[in-house]
């Protein structure tokens, strides 16, 4: 019964994947919307079940390995089963709202992308619902295809598709850690069943644990954009908003996340190994907030904010504080997807041209449910009470500052810039003038009801799901307080992120342009993501290929064709000197020897036949001779 | 009486017949050339007939008839050829008549 | 005694005659050279008793064959012949030596040949009849079927001599027949 949960986007996107052509392009985004709704649906029951007693449900025996049997199966627990419906609860909010998104596309086999939607929904859950480590990589594999499939789905555009590879590339760089993690998991512990794993884990020796823990961690790094895999992520905006706002918001970048919770116990006893997890967490937290601050991209300031607001969950992870990390990624689901669903609004308004949010400006008139909608989302990300992102972002602001002071002030350091880049973003685009006035002649106009609809249920669950803390906390059977005076200087020191942005970019109190002139070189370092994306794309990868063109000239041109042509000459040389030798010399000359001198023996001894009576009787003489000397020889 | 030895006939009979066949081959002229085979048939008879004497014997007589009858046979048979060829070709010595050489 | 000198004497003779027929250079002289050599050989088998044989030499060769050539070679245009060169040639002198080494074979031959053969079975018979008729009866009883061949071979003989000599077409210019 809980297997159709995963089974109807796999149902979907079967059906679409075959039938799709005939089907339509709105028939098949339709099936994808009850795909994921239905699998919403039935993951209630299976929540409400999991939540008093977690229970596993096997699905099916894949290999039998004589020792050991590779099984597939799913296992509800509060923290897998809650996963599962917010997971479902966004896609299908999501899919709804890429109806309206992907219109001006219908027509142009849109169903492929509605497939790959599907596709991606039954690998997350996957993911969230394995309960081994075998079906999570299967389902790890899947949606890093999925997500190659969707960031480069406009693939007549160069940038999208090497985006798309960029993506798929460092994800199986993260993936090849994470396969080595499980086989060091496999190794230690015999079994890859997380029950198995979770029973076992203290037996083991830490420091081993450590390593394969960093391995997994691995994993997680290249599929949450974390330093250092974390240049595909802004790229992969390149896709899509629907997509950038399910995978590269909420769910896909999120799985890392999920992982390292879903194996907390066995973090938890490599200590070393969470010390790392928050270490790199930490600085992706800061450096993607710095990078946000600098960047004009409509979409890439929001997913430089993912990328931050994830290193901080993987902060919080590795201070120990699971529950708080796995609260906040609920919240920011909610509303980070609102806030890509209301880029995409502005986005889809100006029918997919516009890119920079200097491109745009003082549209709150225009398309005031998407000026809404976007400043609730940007209040929960910075945390201002009583959104969603206060409640969450407070927890971990809180753990920080038990863990040690330095941690809790660098946390609250990344909200302030985070409060301040997304307010920027906000001011600039829906106040000052207007700046797109120059190249687009229509009125930009709210977005359709179609897109509206899912924003607003965003915007209404960014705004109340913080409430929801209290039972999410017992639900994974951890207790949180509320430090006042935490909450009251976090709130503050983000009011005073939004206030600065506020003067600079609406006020005009310093003037952003003459400020940006003068603070150039911090500001382009911070662009550029202190240059790792540079460093990767030319350095790496440019000098990788011309080590292969390198090797290929030398190796392969030169040494290999070279050898080739010298044999394929010295054979010919060998074979013809050979056929002069043998052929010409010895065969022909004898054959030719032959002939010549039967010839000229023929000729001579013709000359006995001279036709004349005389020599014929010398001759007749001659041979009676020689017959009577036979003749005596054998009398006598 | 002494008997003529038979070595003598044999002698007197090899030398003829030596001649014989020397003439067959020196001569050029055709009728030549047949002279000296019946020069050679003589040399035989003569053979035979010592051979006879010796012996006691007749047949070596019989023989040497036969002979000598099948010796005018082929004179005249050769020198009706050398009429005919002589009409021919107008000639009478070997030379001229290499036509069966090669 | 006399038989050895009477041999000896056409034995001679023989050769004498012989060595014209094969070195003389007028063809006339060398037929006469014949006709002597012909004689004498006759002569040689009178010396050895063979009567009949000796006759029949004189009558057949002596007479018929020798005025035959003679005929021949008069009767014959001869001198519208092409002239040559020489009579002989010389280089018939390196078969010297296949001579010598096939009278040599010769000798062997012979001299086994008759150490061999029968001896003495008619000489009483001889000693009673003359020579022709000995000679006789063993032609016409051991040697009949030969003599018939010869015969045969004879009248072949006859005929195809006088096909081949015969006269197709005028051949002479003079028109002579």
């Amino acid at each position: 019964m809980e297997v159709l949960i995963i089974l109807f986007p796999l149902i979907a996107f079967l059906l679409i994947g075959l039938f799709g052509r005939r089907l339509g392009d709105l028939p098949s985004a339709i099936i994808t919307v009850l795909g994921s709704a239905l699998s919403f649906i039935f993951s209630i029951p299976a929540l409400l079940k999991a939540l008093n007693s977690p229970f596993s449900v096997k699905l099916y025996d894949f290999i039998s390995l004589g020792s050991y049997t590779l099984t597939l199966g799913l296992y509800f627990d509060p923290l897998s089963a809650i996963t599962t419906s917010l997971v479902c609860f966004i896609s299908t909010l999501i899919f709804i709202y890429s109806i309206g998104y992907m219109e001006n596309f219908f027509g142009q086999w849109t169903y492929k992308f509605y497939a790959y939607l599907s596709f991606f929904l039954f690998s997350m859950l996957l993911i969230v619902l394995s309960d081994n480590l075998l079906g999570m990589f299967f389902g790890w594999e899947g949606v890093g295809l999925a997500s190659y499939l969707l960031i480069g789905y406009f693939h007549q555009q160069k940038y999208a598709t090497n985006s798309a590879f960029e993506a798929f590339v460092m994800n199986r760089i993260g993936d090849w850690l994470f396969l080595f993690g499980i086989f060091s998991i496999f190794y230690l512990f015999g079994s890859l069943n997380l029950l198995e794993i979770f029973s076992k884990v203290k037996e083991i020796d830490p420091n081993l644990l450590g390593l394969a823990v960093l391995l997994l961690f691995g994993g997680a790094v290249g599929k949450s954009g974390q330093v250092p895999l974390h240049t595909w992520l802004p790229n992969a905006m390149a896709g899509p908003t629907p997509v950038s706002a399910l995978l590269h918001s909420s769910t896909m970048v999120a799985a890392g996340v999920y992982m390292v919770a879903r194996l907390y116990p066995v973090f938890e006893s490599a200590p070393q190994g969470l010390k790392v997890v928050a270490l790199i967490g930490g600085f992706t937290a800061l450096f993607a907030s710095l990078a946000a601050t600098s960047h004009t991209d409509i979409k890439k300031i929001i997913a430089f904010s993912t990328m931050s607001q994830l290193g901080l969950m993987f902060l919080a992870l590795g201070i120990g504080d699971k529950s708080s990390a796995m609260f906040h990624l609920t919240t920011h689901a909610f509303f980070k997807a609102l806030l890509f669903l209301s880029a995409g609004s502005i986005i889809h308004a100006f029918h997919h041209h516009v890119r920079d949010i200097y491109g745009v400006g003082g549209l709150k008139k225009h398309m005031p449910i998407t000026y809404a909608t976007f400043f609730v989302g940007a209040l929960a990300l910075a945390g201002i009470f009583p959104f969603a992102g206060f409640w969450s972002k407070d927890l971990i602001i809180a753990s920080s500052y038990d863990s040690s002071f330095g941690l809790g002030v660098f946390v609250s350091f990344v909200s302030f810039l985070t409060a301040y880049y997304i307010f920027r973003e906000g001011f600039v685009m829906f106040y000052g003038p207007e700046r797109h006035k120059g190249h687009f002649e229509e009125e930009p106009h709210e977005a359709p009801s179609v897109m509206l609809v899912p924003m607003v249920v965003l915007a209404i669950g960014s705004a109340v799901a913080g409430f929801f803390e209290g039972w999410y906390m017992s639900a994974l059977k951890d207790h949180k307080e509320i430090h006042l005076n935490i909450a009251i200087s976090s709130v503050a020191i983000a009011l005073l992120g939004i206030g600065l942005a506020y003067l600079v970019f609406v006020k005009r109190v310093l003037d952003p342009e003459k400020l940006y002139q003068s603070l150039k070189p911090v500001h382009t370092t911070f662009r550029e993501q202190f240059f790792t994306e540079r460093l990767y794309h030319k350095g790496l990868a440019r000098g990788y290929m011309e080590l292969s063109r390198g090797l290929f000239l030398v190796g392969d041109r030169f040494l290999i064709d070279g050898f080739i042509n010298l044999l394929n000459f010295l054979y010919f040389r060998v074979v013809k000197f050979l056929w002069i030798k043998l052929d010409i010399y010895t065969v022909d000359l004898f054959v030719n020897g032959v002939a010549r001198f039967s010839f000229r023996f023929g000729r001579k001894a013709s000359l006995i036949q001279t036709g004349l009576l005389n020599n014929y009787v010398a001759f007749l003489l001659f041979g009676l001779v020689v017959l009577l000397g036979i003749i005596i020889y054998f009398m006598g | 009486m002494k008997m003529v030895p038979l070595e003598a006939y044999l002698i007197l009979s090899l030398l003829l017949f030596g001649l014989g066949v020397f003439g067959m081959i020196v001569r050029r002229n055709l009728v030549a050339i047949l002279m000296s085979t019946e020069l050679a048939l003589n040399a035989v008879n003569v053979a035979f007939v010592g051979a006879d004497s010796h012996l006691g014997l007749v047949d070596g007589q019989v023989f040497a008839l036969f002979i000598i009858a099948l010796a005018a046979v082929e004179a005249a048979v050769g020198l009706g050829i050398i009429v005919a060829i002589f009409r021919l070709r107008k000639v009478e010595s070997s030379d001229e008549l290499t036509d069966m050489g090669g | 005694m006399m038989q050895w000198v009477a041999f000896l004497f056409f034995a001679s003779m023989t050769l004498l005659s012989a060595l014209g027929v094969v070195l003389l250079p007028n063809i006339i002289y060398v037929i006469l050279s014949l006709l002597s050599t012909l004689v004498m050989v006759a002569g040689i088998f009178f010396v050895a008793g063979a009567e009949l044989v000796g006759a029949l030499q004189l009558l057949i060769y002596a007479v018929a064959i020798a005025v035959f050539y003679v005929l021949v070679l008069t009767a014959v245009p001869w001198e519208k012949a092409l002239k040559k060169d020489s009579h002989y040639r010389v280089e018939g002198v390196l078969t010297f030596p296949i001579l010598l080494a096939f009278y040599l074979e010769i000798i062997l031959v012979f001299l086994l040949g008759i150490s061999v053969s029968p001896k003495g079975q008619i000489r009483e018979f001889i000693q009673n009849l003359g020579n022709t008729q000995v000679v006789g009866s063993i032609l016409f009883s051991k040697y009949f079927f030969a003599f018939e061949l010869v015969s045969l071979v004879l009248l072949v003989g006859m005929i195809g001599a006088v096909i081949v000599g015969r006269r197709e077409d005028k051949t002479y210019e003079d028109g002579s027949p």
